[in-house]
């Protein structure tokens, strides 16, 4: 009989929070961080807005990484740190395993090195561009000796990665596995390379609106920053150090669409391929879904796609699984997306309640599912899956199920 | 080659202790001498490299990083006071210090 994978760690800071508790009450909420983008002069830029983290982040990080250390890396590493190392200072005991049984992935699509941190303080180039820096750092911080490195494929990287971690602990390269990742392109260059592919929205002039899923209104996706984190264990071990346990991590697939560099699979047959193999790995049936987290980026192709490769899959059954967007209210947070998103999934099984899609206001007619459009819900859940997809056909699915 | 004298000692201790402070965030009165760099303030080799420049600019020293990466690798450097003792050194004999035993 296979290992159960268990989460027992679960953390995220992003424009809605700096820490999961405060951001799942702002999500029930279902309050927007989308505002006029702050940490620089927009002047110039199709797109002024996105979901900043909230502007106590550089002083909460104090808390946990130290001003020398701090000058070697990015704000982007340094988002990922706090993140993880507040959740590790909650749930794990760090002493409790031997030290080379503690993997670090992260999953990281750059560590944010952008012309803004070079205009601030340009020393220290290598370490701040090193796309490692941030499993390395925790792996250090923490003397961890089992393996650490990033993953990046692009908006799924984070879901790579807990995937990859999964993968660890079922084959017992690890005994616990933190898996971390945080990610920020709000700076001038990559905002201009987003809009030349015309895949932001810019609805500057309603900053809380712009990010609307499945809505008929959408015009692209808004940016957001953060991080998310969790740990993950076999079931046996975290029981064994008496571990909360707030998850199964029950299964998951990370397939390529080989087919366009920015676009999905005509109607979403990638993505159905991929969410179908993550319930088969899963060995649950499509009935037994109760809740999916979309990766729903309020793009005019991904929510279309999405929302058919679901009628496909589920049936006459998709009209009964609640579909959600978190990027509605956070942003889309590209790398640390699939982790976040992740964290929120299992909140939610633990709570046994759901978030609202924001921003439905206007529904696209084509897009029919109850996607829970502006009000929180309690809902009985059982699994629920969180799918990731990015730039260059990489997609991922993970299968969540409440734990008792 | 510099001729080290008294105000040039003070400068030099002066400086790495407060470097070490500010960098460590500690206090002066907390860094003698004997205080270890790695164990005690959590510094790490990057610090050298900065104080090295810091100095070079200071003092116009001709001193290549490599000579001083060959020197500390017979006189490795752990405390406060061998660091000190190894950047008068530098500024006195500059890239001639590979040549001291």
């Amino acid at each position: 009989m296979s290992k159960k994978v268990v989460i027992t760690s679960i953390n995220t800071i992003n424009a809605l929070g700096l820490n999961i508790d405060d951001c799942w009450q702002n999500l029930l909420k279902g309050k927007s961080g989308v505002k006029n983008i702050s940490s620089f002069d927009t002047s110039g830029l199709e797109t002024r807005i996105a979901a900043e983290l909230p502007a106590e982040f550089e002083d909460y990080a104090s808390n946990f990484v130290k001003r020398r250390i701090s000058k070697q890396m990015t704000r982007v590493t340094k988002m990922g740190i706090v993140c993880a190392k507040e959740g590790i200072g909650k749930h794990f005991d760090t002493e409790y395993y031997p030290k080379e049984r503690v993997a670090v992935i992260a999953g990281v699509v750059n560590t944010g090195y952008s012309s803004l941190e070079k205009q601030k303080d340009d020393k220290n180039s290598i370490l701040k561009a090193m796309n490692n820096s941030l499993s390395a750092w925790l792996s250090m911080d923490h003397g961890f000796t089992g393996p650490n490195f990033s993953i990046a494929t692009t908006c799924a990287s984070s879901a790579y990665a807990i995937s990859l971690g999964y993968e660890m602990i079922v084959n017992d390269q690890a005994d616990a596995v933190v898996i971390a990742s945080a990610d920020s392109v709000i700076n001038p260059e990559e905002i201009m390379g987003f809009n030349e592919l015309y895949a932001l929205s810019t609805r500057n002039d309603n900053p809380e609106l712009a990010s609307c899923p499945f809505s008929n209104d959408r015009d692209g996706f808004v940016i957001g920053e953060g991080a998310g984190a969790m740990i993950i264990e076999s079931e046996e071990k975290a029981k064994k150090r008496g571990a909360s346990i707030f998850a199964e991590l029950a299964g998951y697939a990370i397939t390529s669409e080989a087919y366009n560099i920015v676009s999905p699979k005509e109607n979403g047959e990638g993505m159905l391929f991929n969410m179908d193999k993550a319930l088969s790995h899963a060995k649950v049936e499509t009935s037994d879904i109760n809740h999916i987290n979309a990766h729903g980026t309020s793009t005019t192709l991904n929510d279309k796609y999405e929302t058919l490769a679901i009628k496909n899959l589920f049936g006459k059954n998709s009209y009964n699984i609640p579909v959600i967007s978190s990027k509605s209210m956070i942003g889309h947070t590209i790398g640390a997306a699939g982790i976040i998103e992740g964290v929120i999934t299992v909140k939610s099984l633990i709570e046994q309640q759901i978030h609202p899609t924001a921003n439905l206001i206007n529904p696209d007619p084509e897009l029919d599912l109850d996607y829970v459009p502006g009000k929180a819900r309690k809902h009985n859940m059982q699994y629920a899956i969180s799918n990731s997809f990015g730039f260059g056909g990489h997609n991922a699915t993970l299968v969540f199920k409440k734990y008792v | 080659m510099t001729a080290i004298t008294e105000e040039i000692k003070n400068d030099v201790r002066k400086i790495v202790i407060d470097y070490f402070a500010e960098e460590c965030e500690v206090n002066t009165d907390e860094i003698n001498n004997n205080t270890h760099i790695f164990d005690d303030l959590d510094g790490d080799s990057l610090m050298f490299l900065e104080l090295i420049e810091l100095f070079k600019k200071k003092y116009n020293l001709n001193i290549d990083l490599k000579t001083i990466g060959k020197y500390s690798l017979k006189h490795p450097v752990r405390t406060i006071g061998e660091l000190i003792d190894m950047q008068i050194l530098i500024i006195e004999h500059e890239n001639n210090i590979i040549n001291i035993d």
